[in-house]
């Protein structure tokens, strides 16, 4: 053993056993804000990752507008179809919103499903594909904050993690770091029922929501959202449908199985909510 | 100017390994099936035979903690890796008998091991459930199997990257 590994070498691994854990339980615990030493080191990370993948992106690019030229005409056709549609929509979404305002008014209640949204562009995947982590091209000086929900056009699909300057690090409901404190509603019949995200079940590739009162009579197809009643989520954001409801270990609550709208394997732009302040007063 | 050649380098095979986290996993006969790359640390283990295992190491560090806050949920995993590993590659080629196929063999071996020490971190840290003979046959063997093919690609590079300082040395 002498001969493999010397003394000096030894201490040195023992040392970085010793730091490896310290950065563990520096990264694993709940933090809500990010170093500057962090944001610094994501965005130069961010920053050399664009200048080389710009010449690859370039590249890429032309193959991608040439693929999807073949099928622009017919694109072309269904898309002036439903434009002819979009000043009708435009006119009822206008009158419903105001109609709404008004009702609230009349009520005296604030709404938890207002929030800004703020695009942004997928830059990379983890390369060790264990977590399906993700970061983002948009950070900190576009507003966006640790906690926030992040969403594709399907579904809501993660949480930011790390706000840097210029980028931001999401981790997938997928995961189980994300899901802490994520509370939910589920529709059954126009009646919210509530329940806690526990865990995602990636042999079925299902998540886990518990804590359903029992009897609540939840049935296959209903459908899921969040319940803005923990952390920074509004209300209202879809996350999937229920694909299986069974009692617990105990027979106290119930447990459903739900299906993410969104697909986890294949995420290209995303959408950032900002709750705005009024929402979270109640 | 060896020095930033190999930097740049170790920067592309990042940004490669990126780009193939791009197209993984693959849908096999109903089946999620991953290959992971691991082109950055088989550079970085070519270089600690063909350049210095202190440059090596310091590649590692540097590259590890870029990892680990860019695109890490856990802090430490690869810079201690990078590292811990570039150590266990001096010291199995003390071991073996130094030629191309045994240096292929060691290095591949470090690949998949790696890839076995980052899968028992979450485990221990309760991040993920596969079992593990899911992991073998899903994931360790495609990924060997993708490294092996990239190998000698890595390998030419680092080969190549080795000779900079000495051509210049013979031009001045």
């Amino acid at each position: 053993m002498n001969k493999l590994f010397n003394r000096n070498k030894m201490l040195m691994i023992l040392f970085g056993i010793i730091v490896l854990i310290l950065l563990i339980g520096f990264s694993m615990g709940d933090r809500d804000s990010t170093t500057k030493a962090e944001q610094f080191t994501a965005d130069a990370t961010a920053g050399t990752q664009t200048v080389i993948g710009a010449p690859l992106n370039f590249v890429s690019s032309i193959f991608s507008t040439i693929s999807k030229s073949f099928g622009a005409i017919e694109e072309n056709e269904k898309l002036k179809a439903k434009l002819d549609m979009l000043p009708q929509m435009e006119a009822d979404i206008e009158r419903l919103e105001a109609e709404n305002e008004e009702l609230r008014e009349a009520l005296d209640v604030s709404s938890k499903r207002e929030y800004d949204t703020t695009a942004a562009r997928v830059i990379s995947r983890s390369p060790d594909q264990w977590l399906n982590s993700f970061t983002i091209d948009k950070g900190e000086k576009d507003g966006l904050t640790e906690g926030m929900a992040v969403m594709t056009t399907e579904g809501l699909i993660g949480t930011v993690r790390r706000a840097n300057g210029g980028s931001s690090y999401i981790e997938m409901l997928t995961t189980s770091v994300s899901q802490n404190n994520l509370s939910v509603e589920i529709m059954h019949d126009d009646t919210p029922v509530y329940g806690n995200v526990s865990r995602y079940d990636n042999e079925r590739n299902l998540l886990v929501v518990e804590n359903i009162k029992n009897r609540s009579g939840l049935e296959k197809g209903d459908e899921v959202f969040t319940s803005g009643l923990v952390g920074d989520f509004p209300e209202g954001l879809i996350i999937g449908t229920v694909v299986e409801v069974e009692n617990d270990e105990y027979g106290l609550s119930q447990n459903a199985y739900v299906q993410l709208k969104s697909n986890v394997d294949d995420i290209d732009t995303v959408f950032v909510l900002k709750r705005s302040p009024e929402s979270t007063e109640d | 100017m060896k020095a930033i050649i190999i930097f740049l380098f170790s920067l592309l095979f990042m940004y490669l390994d990126f780009l193939f986290a791009e197209f993984s996993p693959v849908t096999i006969s109903g089946l999620e099936v991953y290959f992971v790359s691991r082109l950055l640390l088989m550079f970085v283990l070519l270089i600690s035979i063909y350049v210095s295992p202190s440059m090596s190491a310091f590649i590692g560090i540097v590259f590890g903690l870029m990892l680990d806050v860019y695109i890490g949920s856990v802090y430490g995993i690869h810079s201690f890796g990078m590292v811990a590993f570039v150590a266990f590659m001096h010291t199995a080629f003390r071991v073996f008998y130094k030629d191309f196929v045994a240096m292929a063999f060691v290095i591949l071996l470090l690949t998949f091991l790696y890839e076995t020490y980052i899968y028992f971190i979450y485990r221990l840290l309760d991040l993920v459930y596969m079992p593990i003979f899911d992991y073998l046959a899903l994931r360790a063997a495609p990924s060997l199997l993708l490294n092996a093919l990239l190998f000698f690609f890595v390998f030419v590079t680092a080969l190549k990257t080795s000779k900079v300082r000495n051509n210049l040395q013979s031009k001045y």
